[in-house]
């Protein structure tokens, strides 16, 4: 993928990941509509591709300016992971050289990276996740199953044990996947349905939208650095 | 302005550290008291979650999810309440019951209250037992005085 098609294609991600989240706020209280009805113009401008650089620079301040509203993020970590796109996008846009767009960019990439195997790693240290009762105790008692009937799963140890496991390890092995691009859409796929059913079971809608806007840095990321070191090594 | 930056730097360096351990988990009950002097007897819990949810609804949830979101960011608030009380996120709890109140969608019988409270539960495991822990009592709102809109 060329860094001008990723760019691209994370506006139009982002503008319409944003987009779904303004106007989830559109009924609630009149200062949260004079916030993000703004936001809502703006991500469609995104989309549209309409002055992109000037756009992203106001999209940053609105965060900004949400987070400031809320004194924190609204929707814990995809509210800082809708930063952290909208910033590296705005840098990218801003960029004098090409250079330098490449390592706002590439940045993103890097993160989007962490975010899975930062996450696969503090389970597998943590004895409860090993032996399945953090995700037991996620059904049992967390805020986040949506209905009660989704908490009987905490009585079923041996299916969370071996989706604690296959969330690590896939966690963990998701940087491997970058070694070839068809292996890095497979793990996005698996990574994508990952949030699908985060969305379904516990309600995490925007996780699902926002992780999505950052796949095209990745797709860009692997095309860009992976003949560089096989042609170091060969 | 520093507050504001010191809240943006985890957004650029974060820390994805998701569920790394399964804190207690905080719940948010109410109680509506005819007078400020009133001891509250019947506690609700705010938003109880349905006994099941259909897959097609988990599947509009996808877009459209304010009331999920608005709940989620409630116990956010309520983790920040028990961690550093702060007015910020008590105010954030109580105008969001309030509206609910005057929206009668509280389902708890009492239409001519004049006063809210919230406490917050924190439920953990101990052992093989779930274990319930009052951690925070709001203070009485009068209904009339809060402007919810």
């Amino acid at each position: 993928m060329t860094l001008e098609t990723a760019l691209r294609l994370t506006e139009i991600i982002t503008g319409f990941a944003f987009a779904q989240q303004s106007i989830e706020h559109l009924t609630s209280f009149r200062s949260e509509r004079l916030l993000f009805f703004p936001r809502l113009i703006l991500s469609l401008l995104l989309i549209i591709g309409f002055q992109a650089k000037w756009i992203t620079a106001l999209l940053v301040l609105s965060g900004l300016a949400i987070l400031k509203y809320f004194q924190g993020p609204y929707n814990g970590g995809a509210d800082r992971m809708s930063l952290l796109i909208i910033f590296c996008l705005s840098l990218a846009l801003f960029a004098p050289t090409p250079y330098w767009q490449e390592v706002a960019l590439g940045y993103l990439a890097l993160q989007l990276l962490l975010s899975y195997f930062i996450s696969g790693w503090v389970k597998i240290v943590n004895p409860d996740w090993r032996s399945g009762r953090a995700l037991s105790d996620v059904f049992l008692f967390s805020a986040y199953p949506v209905s009660d009937s989704l908490r009987l799963w905490a009585n079923s140890p041996r299916l969370l044990l071996f989706m604690s496991w296959a969330v690590m390890i896939f966690e963990l092995l998701f940087p491997l996947s970058l070694l070839s691009e068809t292996g890095l859409y497979i793990a996005l796929f698996i990574a994508a349905s990952f949030h699908f059913s985060n969305a379904c079971f516990f309600g995490l809608n925007r996780f699902f939208w926002i992780w999505i806007a950052a796949y095209p840095a990745l797709l860009w990321f692997q095309s860009r650095i992976f003949p560089l070191l096989l042609n170091n090594i060969l | 302005m520093l507050q504001t930056l010191k809240l943006f730097l985890p957004a650029l360096l974060p820390s994805w550290r998701f569920f790394d351990v399964i804190a207690p988990s905080p719940r948010i009950q109410f109680t509506l008291l005819n007078t400020e002097n009133e001891n509250p007897t019947k506690w609700s819990e705010f938003r109880p979650r349905p006994e099941f949810l259909p897959f097609i609804t988990m599947l509009k949830r996808l877009l459209w999810n304010p009331q999920w979101n608005e709940s989620l960011f409630m116990v956010s608030c309520a983790e920040r309440l028990i961690e550093h009380p702060n007015r910020h996120s008590e105010e954030e709890i109580l105008k969001r019951i309030i509206r609910e109140y005057k929206k009668n969608n509280l389902n708890q019988g009492n239409l001519t209250a004049s006063y809210l409270q919230f406490r917050l539960i924190l439920i953990q495991r101990q052992d093989n037992q779930l274990e319930q822990t009052i951690v925070f009592h709001s203070r009485i709102q009068p209904l009339h005085r809060q402007n919810v809109q």
